[in-house]
């Protein structure tokens, strides 16, 4: 009896949740299958045109490539990182962890337009590369995709670093004796032992960059201007410069698919990593 | 020794990239040019500027209040969530489970648009109530994932027996459940504050008009220029979050600390 009662005080956090996240994306889907132009009644229309314009297909293929560069580019930079964190700072490893998480309290859009001040043409960057000498002239790195890539690695890989670097701590040091011991090269133990018992990590660190990263839309719009535009941006638009509100909602749930879709792959590639 | 020179080398040019933001705007909230321009001239203009802007201030201010609302909400309801989550059927468990994890896996972007159509649906007008609720569902799933690895480390015996002594629920929660949850309280509030501190996306969507936060206000100050007032209240931003994760480090150390010394007697 008394189970039954207190079942009761997980309903509030549900209701709100019910409310306020499930219901809306009800309707936001109820919202994907009107007209614009008023006509009622349930229409596919909205994700016919989505498919059937090259712009659009194109603009998607756009935000899947930005996220690939952004995980594979992560990894690159995440994965030593963890390792010499894991393995060979003693001491100093506290330190750097504190120092990754640190940046994590920067406001986003602050964080985003500070690149802005550095890479912009007559910026920080381009005036310290031209007093050293190696840079003659504009920079012409803003308003491009890589400064959209610059801006959206710096936002994401230290989650990478964080599972990565977890999954390497917990590893048990006497696994990696025994291969040095069997006569393994230090390449051999990272090939064969050390990297494969880290892939959970990895998997977890490429989920957690990989599909934030496919609805990102403020990095992209500051960073890239015209060349950034993506799904994101698009949904933007639509709602608040085009007024396609229904039109919007059908990239939305189209977007939302990307997600899923990506996170169930990404899932059950995990799955065969995880012992 | 070589190789450990490199890896401290590579340790090194990671954070100067990672601190390339952070430094750039402190550097630039002291500097005189409105433009952010070089070269570089001393000024503390912004920060003085930013003690007289009203604006700024009542963004602020509304940044602040919307962040603990939403931490306390967040807790609260967490709290209950977890305290009752151990008696239900496993298959209710299953679904609450799955759809209280929901808002961690879809973008920010379509969770505001997608309440803004609620808001428009049944014609209500855009209020600071659907903004916090927005807040609120983004930052649950955060404030569970903390509150459930707590409970789960939790010795259940320590409840029955409270119970089997002749506590009520309310004592055995007061004396038993809470001090063990409640440095995972503290964590899930904190977290939600800052989630909520730093949102964007569902304020900018949902915000009825002529009340602001801080992440609005930085981001029309983007669009309509910018002033290098935004770096000065950015580096304030800054150092009191460190100061409150310190302190919340000091609140979770000792009280971690209190519990081990406890069950260690």
């Amino acid at each position: 009896m008394k189970g039954e009662k207190r079942q009761l005080m997980t309903w509030p956090a549900m209701a709100a949740l019910f409310i306020f996240a499930v219901f809306p994306l009800l309707i936001m889907l109820f919202n994907s299958f009107q007209s614009d132009d008023g006509t009622g009644g349930f229409v596919i229309s909205n994700y016919v045109r989505f498919f059937s314009k090259n712009t659009y297909l194109k603009l998607t293929g756009r935000t899947i490539l930005n996220s690939v560069l952004v995980t594979v580019i992560s990894l690159i930079i995440s994965y030593p990182l963890a390792y010499i964190m894991a393995k060979k700072l003693k001491g100093l490893k506290n330190i750097v962890m504190v120092l990754i998480i640190i940046p994590f309290f920067t406001n986003q859009l602050v964080r985003v337009y500070s690149w802005l001040i550095f890479l912009q043409d007559g910026g920080l960057l381009e005036n310290l590369l031209n007093s050293w000498g190696l840079l003659h002239g504009p920079l012409g790195i803003m308003y491009t995709r890589t400064a959209v890539i610059i801006g959206l690695v710096h936002a994401f890989f230290p989650y990478m670093v964080i599972t990565i670097y977890m999954a390497l701590e917990r590893m048990d040091n006497s696994l990696l004796e025994a291969s040095t011991s069997l006569g393994a090269s230090a390449f051999t133990t990272f090939r064969r032992v050390i990297f494969p018992m880290s892939m959970p990590g990895v998997v977890s660190g490429i989920m957690i960059v990989f599909v934030p990263c496919l609805g990102t839309f403020v990095e992209p719009r500051i960073l890239g201007g015209v060349n950034g535009t993506v799904i994101g941006t698009v949904i933007e638009d639509q709602f608040f410069e085009i007024y396609g509100w229904n039109f919007g909602a059908a990239i939305a749930f189209i977007l939302l698919a990307m997600v899923l879709l990506s996170m169930a792959a990404i899932s059950k590639w995990g799955k065969r990593y995880d012992i | 020794m070589k190789k450990s020179i490199a890896s401290k080398i590579y340790v090194l040019l990671i954070m100067i990239y990672l601190y390339v933001p952070i430094i750039v705007l402190m550097i630039m909230g002291f500097n005189k040019s409105r433009y952010n321009s070089m070269p570089f001239e001393f000024s503390t203009e912004w920060y003085r500027a930013l003690a007289t802007d009203s604006v700024l201030q009542r963004a602020a201010l509304n940044s602040v209040i919307l962040a603990l609302v939403t931490g306390v909400i967040c807790v609260v309801l967490g709290t209950f969530f977890i305290l009752g989550e151990r008696y239900l059927s496993d298959r209710l468990k299953g679904i609450f489970n799955s759809v209280s994890m929901m808002p961690m896996s879809i973008p920010w972007l379509i969770m505001g648009l997608s309440l803004l159509l609620l808001i428009r649906f049944f014609n209500f007008d855009k209020s600071m109530f659907f903004v916090a609720a927005g807040h609120v569902v983004i930052s649950l799933p955060y404030s569970l994932l903390v509150l459930k690895a707590r409970v789960q480390s939790m010795d259940t015996s320590l409840e029955e027996m409270s119970a089997s002594l002749g506590a009520g629920p309310f004592t055995t929660f007061r004396r038993i459940t809470f001090p063990a949850i409640a440095p995972a309280m503290v964590a899930g509030g904190f977290l939600s504050f800052m989630i909520s501190f730093d949102n964007f996306a569902i304020s900018y969507f949902l915000m009825p008009a002529g009340v602001s936060t801080l992440p609005i206000e930085i981001q029309s100050s983007i669009k309509f220029g910018f002033t290098p007032e935004i770096n000065a209240v950015s580096t304030v931003i800054i150092g009191v979050s460190l100061l409150c994760l310190a302190v919340v480090g000091l609140i979770m150390g000792s009280s971690l600390k209190s519990m081990v010394g406890r069950s260690g007697k």
